[in-house]
């Protein structure tokens, strides 16, 4: 099974951040938010990464 | 707006409206039967929707490590490093040791994706160790 590096992301982010909302949040809307908050900023962070590496000469 | 809240907060929810804690002996036992079975401990809990989920979550990350070629570390201390590894692969209870009896998780370095499955048979071990400590929490009544 082959998954593309996004694939992957989006599955590794949906699950964590559905884990860390259910941890760490008491309501439903709590926990909503905050792993909302978490999938997207794992999102982010990745494709900001990825924009910063791309010039490198890795 | 605040009626609004107090009206959710006071309706039915998932978690019974107070926490009786539990003796230290019923928190290891339940907390024990989360990690052999991730999501046991909440369902003990009587946490209907959130351990599923949480089962759910595991079993995915678990599975696809699996089918990604990923790499499940036994103990051996002549890599010390690799103890690291065993303790986050050992978090997922007995996913972990059923994939060693079926020789799964042998980890095929040359496959595309063997890092991102070794990569997510790890954070799951690790995440079922949260779920663990949030049963224990749950268990000793420090939340709801």
């Amino acid at each position: 099974m082959t998954l593309s590096h996004f694939e992957a992301l989006l599955i590794f982010a949906l699950v964590v951040s559905t884990v860390f909302a259910l941890i760490t949040k008491n309501t439903p809307r709590e926990q909503f938010r905050y792993g909302v908050f978490v999938f997207l900023s794992f999102l982010a962070v990745a494709l900001a990464v990825g924009w910063i590496m791309y010039p490198l000469p890795l | 707006m605040e009626e609004t809240d107090e009206q959710v907060q006071a309706s039915p929810r998932e978690e019974p409206a107070e926490v009786q804690p539990l003796s230290m002996a019923a928190t290891l036992a339940i907390c024990s039967g989360g990690w052999l079975i991730p999501g046991l401990g909440h369902i003990l809990l009587r946490r209907w929707i959130r351990g599923p989920i949480f089962a759910a979550c595991v079993l995915l990350m678990f599975s696809l490590g699996i089918a990604m070629e990923g790499k499940l570390y036994d103990l051996q201390f002549d890599e010390p490093l690799h103890v690291f590894a065993f303790i986050a692969n050992a978090g997922a209870g007995a996913l972990y040791i059923l994939a060693g009896r079926l020789n799964l998780g042998i980890g095929i370095m040359t496959a595309p994706s063997y890092d991102y499955g070794t990569t997510f048979l790890w954070v799951c071990g690790l995440l079922n160790y949260l779920i663990v400590l949030d049963a224990f929490d749950i268990a000793q009544g420090r939340k709801p």
